[in-house]
């Protein structure tokens, strides 16, 4: 949400008191409407069938107060932030992958970012606090610590900028007529808010003074940025699966218990169920779990519990990332999906001399025959397969949701969850 | 933001004083003209830097030349109250050479080398492979430590360090470990920002060296260490290097379990990031202008050596007040160290800098230098608001600052700040280490590069 508030931030030259409650309006815009829309129109077809996914997140928001302090005027009111939309203005019109990256972070419905600081605070509002914890601290109204939703924060901002950086287009690929100029000015502002949203998320968890979180939530910015390296890349660091390796060559696959150090890698490549979970363990899960596992911290629960809540954030994450690439093989054909989902990894598994299109696709991720991959997928078991893994998921996250009293926040978990399915 | 505030107060006062200072540099120009062969003083400082740094500890002649230099500089100064330097004479520290045992270490430590003697004689965390499992990762984040840069940071942190034990603890005080991360942290903090700026800069030298950008554009062979091939993501990877690295001092930080020592340098991170959005604005006003470029000059650059300082300060357990001192100590070293910085663009060759001539005007920034020769020649201020952007600004500039005496000015606001610097030493208790914190100050006006 940080850009969210670019579009508004334009026309800064008015007054700013107004401004920001049409902001504030705008930052709520989209998941209003989103929900008043979509919910509307599937409200027939679903009716009491299962939670939509819009509805729950939208009740989940009410469950504890608002999204996150991410929105908080102190955000809106930013100088860094009105000037990065004094510039980005100069960038409407190139297609700079910022500007995408921004109005995703608006519209992207279900891939919502608000929906990561959300799951902390209801985490956090499942689970309860130790009774310590004094009542200056706590958000009585909403449930969670002001320290709890503070974290949220800091789990938004370190997402967004790396959304935000991961959007930086290569110099050297080849660029239209005009386009290196817009490229690299693009480039700059990305990473400038990228750094700025880092910068900030260092100084909220400073304020938190909890060093074993600082460290925590540290590594997990390590593990993203660890995530774009792994694996095979075209030119503009899209990633590609690697070389399915027949069984007898594969390296022994070492255990992932380790939290603070990084994710080993070996018996990684070629073994494409692994790699998929390594990617999004790294570019994903650790962010989501580390969080988790960090709010719980936070209210003085033991080890034992904020493991759960990293095995919670990391199995969610995945079923979540398992229910994206189901997306693409839910309806019409679309154009390009992503060569790393789970899907085609399993067909890659089933079929490894599909790899040949793969390769077509090491300069750029466009040069792929998407719609022969396309088929293969359909006729194999990916998608089952898929299904099954993320089904998985679901489970062993509902598994650690029984261990939270039954509360409000903790069905709204279990809809947020639900609602995933297929 | 007491700090900054306090600095932005600084910056106007310095405006305004500068004015004064004018007129007294005009004078003390006039006195190294008459002096026989007649070379530029900038020329006298870069001679005696070289002969300082080649030098060991027990070069009494070369070490007098500087204090006379210093001397005289504090002499010319005296009106202006910077109080007299103490007279350290033939005692003369070389600081590197006082902190090479603790010194060598630390490029190995942060970029953690393969040698396995290494990994022996080194016990410390080899941090930055020990935190990833990405070879190209690996090699895009340890490039910079290479151990060819100056490090300056390190070394500053240190000694301020050994200082401050000194002057709490006495002659049996030893350095921290904790005070030795600061020193690595504050080294990995600024090759973070570093290899961010080859990102938006494009630059294609940093350190004499060609930028990490360049280097996987051209699809060279990475220094030895391992080839890359053909992978030549580099903006993204380049861009995820510095959020690594920043990330794996984080967890370093945060391992020294010091809440103080974290929001100190967590302030730090947030004032690079601010300083490098103040460098892409400007002030239409000059004096609005000059103000803007100091606060810029701090939080790019001083906010390290200041926040680093006061880290190590913190953790040797001094009291407020000596932490303060340290603070202000690497606020001046870094606001002088950058105006030095600055002066040298328009003088440097490319070859002794490592770094094109007038990088900073073909980056569109005007500096110290371009500001103050705007007084005597106003029609560089249309060449400022638009950024040196149409064909021979840059050429023109340079030229302008040249024929003014923005260089002189520069340089004179820097050794105000390098004198405060020595000023601030000299209050500490007298040891080694404070002499070198004290010779660092002189380091840095008269480096060459």
């Amino acid at each position: 949400m940080s850009l969210s508030r670019l579009g508004g931030v334009l026309k800064f030259d008015s007054v700013k008191v107004s401004q920001c409650s049409a902001l504030v309006a705008k930052l709520w815009g989209p998941c209003i409407r989103e929900v008043s829309t979509s919910s509307s129109n599937r409200a027939v077809a679903q009716h009491n069938s299962k939670p939509d996914w819009n509805r729950a997140v939208s009740e989940a928001e009410k469950i504890v107060g608002y999204p996150t302090s991410f929105l908080s005027l102190r955000w809106v009111l930013s100088d860094e932030i009105a000037n990065v939309a004094l510039h980005l203005r100069k960038l409407v019109g190139s297609n700079h992958p910022l500007l995408k990256t921004a109005k995703n972070l608006i519209y992207n419905g279900k891939n919502n970012m608000q929906a990561w600081g959300l799951i902390v605070l209801l985490v956090s509002k499942a689970a309860g606090h130790s009774p310590e914890i004094p009542d200056m601290e706590q958000d009585k109204a909403a449930g969670v610590l002001h320290s709890q939703r503070a974290l949220a924060e800091v789990t938004e901002m370190i997402r967004t900028s790396h959304l935000v950086h991961k959007g930086l287009v290569n110099m050297n690929t080849r660029l239209g007529p005009g386009e290196p100029d817009d490229m690299m000015f693009g480039n700059k502002i990305a990473l400038l808010s990228g750094d700025y949203l880092l910068a900030n998320s260092c100084t909220e968890l400073a304020n938190l003074r909890n060093q074993e979180l600082v460290e925590l939530m540290s590594s997990a910015v390590r593990d993203l940025a660890e995530a774009e390296f792994l694996g095979e890349r075209d030119e503009q660091n899209n990633p590609l699966p690697s070389r399915p390796l027949p069984l007898h060559q594969r390296e022994e696959a070492s255990e992932w218990d380790c939290i603070l150090s990084p994710l080993p890698m070996s018996g990684v490549s070629g073994c494409m169920g692994r790699e998929w979970s390594a990617r999004h363990v790294l570019a994903a899960g650790a962010l989501l779990g580390k969080s988790c596992s960090a709010a719980l911290k936070l209210a003085g629960h033991g080890q034992g519990l904020q493991t759960q809540g990293y095995l919670f954030g990391c199995h969610l994450a995945l079923a979540w990332q398992a229910f994206l690439d189901l997306e693409a093989f839910s309806g019409p054909e679309p154009a390009y999906f992503s060569l790393v989902g789970a899907p085609l990894a399993f067909t890659l598994e089933e079929r490894p001399e599909l790899y040949r299109y793969i390769e077509a696709g090491k300069r750029s991720v466009h040069d792929v025959d998407y719609h022969a991959l396309y088929q293969a997928v359909l006729e194999g078991s990916g998608i089952e397969q898929t299904k099954h893994l993320q089904n998985e998921h679901v489970t062993r996250a509902r598994e650690v949701l029984e261990a939270f009293p039954n509360c409000d926040a903790r069905t709204a978990l279990t809809n947020i969850i639900v609602a995933m399915l297929p | 933001m007491a700090c900054l505030s306090s600095s932005r107060l600084c910056a106007r006062v310095q405006d305004k004083l500068m004015c004064q200072f004018g007129q007294k540099v005009r004078r003390q120009t006039l006195f190294v003209k008459l002096k026989p062969p007649g070379p530029s003083p900038l020329r006298i400082f870069g001679k005696t830097c070289q002969r300082v740094t080649t030098c060991g500890p027990a070069c009494g002649t070369s070490g007098t030349t500087v204090t006379g230099a210093a001397r005289r500089l504090a002499s010319s100064m005296q009106s202006t109250s910077t109080g007299s330097l103490p007279d350290y004479g033939t005692q003369m520290v070389d600081p590197y050479r006082l902190l090479e045992d603790d010194l060598n270490g630390i490029y190995e430590d942060i970029r953690s080398s393969n040698r396995e003697s290494l990994r022996i004689t080194r016990p410390w965390i080899k941090e930055l492979e020990r935190n990833t499992n990405q070879p190209e990762l690996n090699t895009i984040a340890t490039y910079y430590f290479d151990g060819q840069g100056k490090a300056l940071r390190p070394m500053v942190a240190i000694l301020t360090a050994k200082a401050i034990n000194y002057h709490v603890y006495g002659e049996n005080s030893a350095l921290l470990p904790s005070q030795r991360q600061v020193a690595m942290i504050s080294e990995m903090i600024h090759s973070a920002s570093l290899i961010h700026d080859d990102v938006i800069d494009q630059s294609d030298f940093r350190r004499g060296k060609p930028s990490v950008n360049v280097l996987w554009n051209h699809k060279k062979v990475c220094i030895g260490i391992e080839c890359l091939g053909n992978k030549t993501n580099c903006s993204i990877w380049v861009a995820m290097a510095g959020d690594f690295i920043l990330a794996v001092a984080s967890m370093m930080i945060a391992r020294l379990r010091s809440d103080e020592v974290t929001l100190v340098l967590s302030q730090v991170v947030t004032d690079l990031v601010q300083g490098e959005f103040m460098q892409l604005g400007s002030k239409e006003t000059e004096n609005e202008r000059f103000a803007h470029y100091l606060t810029k000059t701090y939080r790019k650059t001083a906010s390290l050596f200041a926040n680093s300082v006061k880290a190590v300060a913190l953790l040797s357990g001094a009291d407020e007040a000596t932490c303060e001192l340290a603070f202000q100590y690497g606020r001046n070293l870094g606001l002088s160290f950058q105006l030095v910085d600055d002066l040298l663009d328009f003088v440097s060759s490319s070859h002794g800098m490592g770094k094109p001539t007038a990088a900073d005007l073909r980056l569109g920034l005007a500096t110290a230098p371009v500001l103050f020769a705007c007084e005597k020649y106003p029609e560089l201020n249309p060449m400022i608001m638009r950024r040196f952007q149409d064909a021979g600004d840059v050429e023109k500039a340079f030229e302008l600052v040249h024929k003014s005496r923005g260089l002189e000015q520069t340089r004179f606001l820097a050794r105000k700040h390098g004198l405060e610097a020595a000023r601030l030493a000299s209050e500490l208790a007298d040891s080694p280490y404070q002499k070198a914190l004290v010779v660092t100050t002189d380091l840095v006006l008269n480096r060459i590069k």
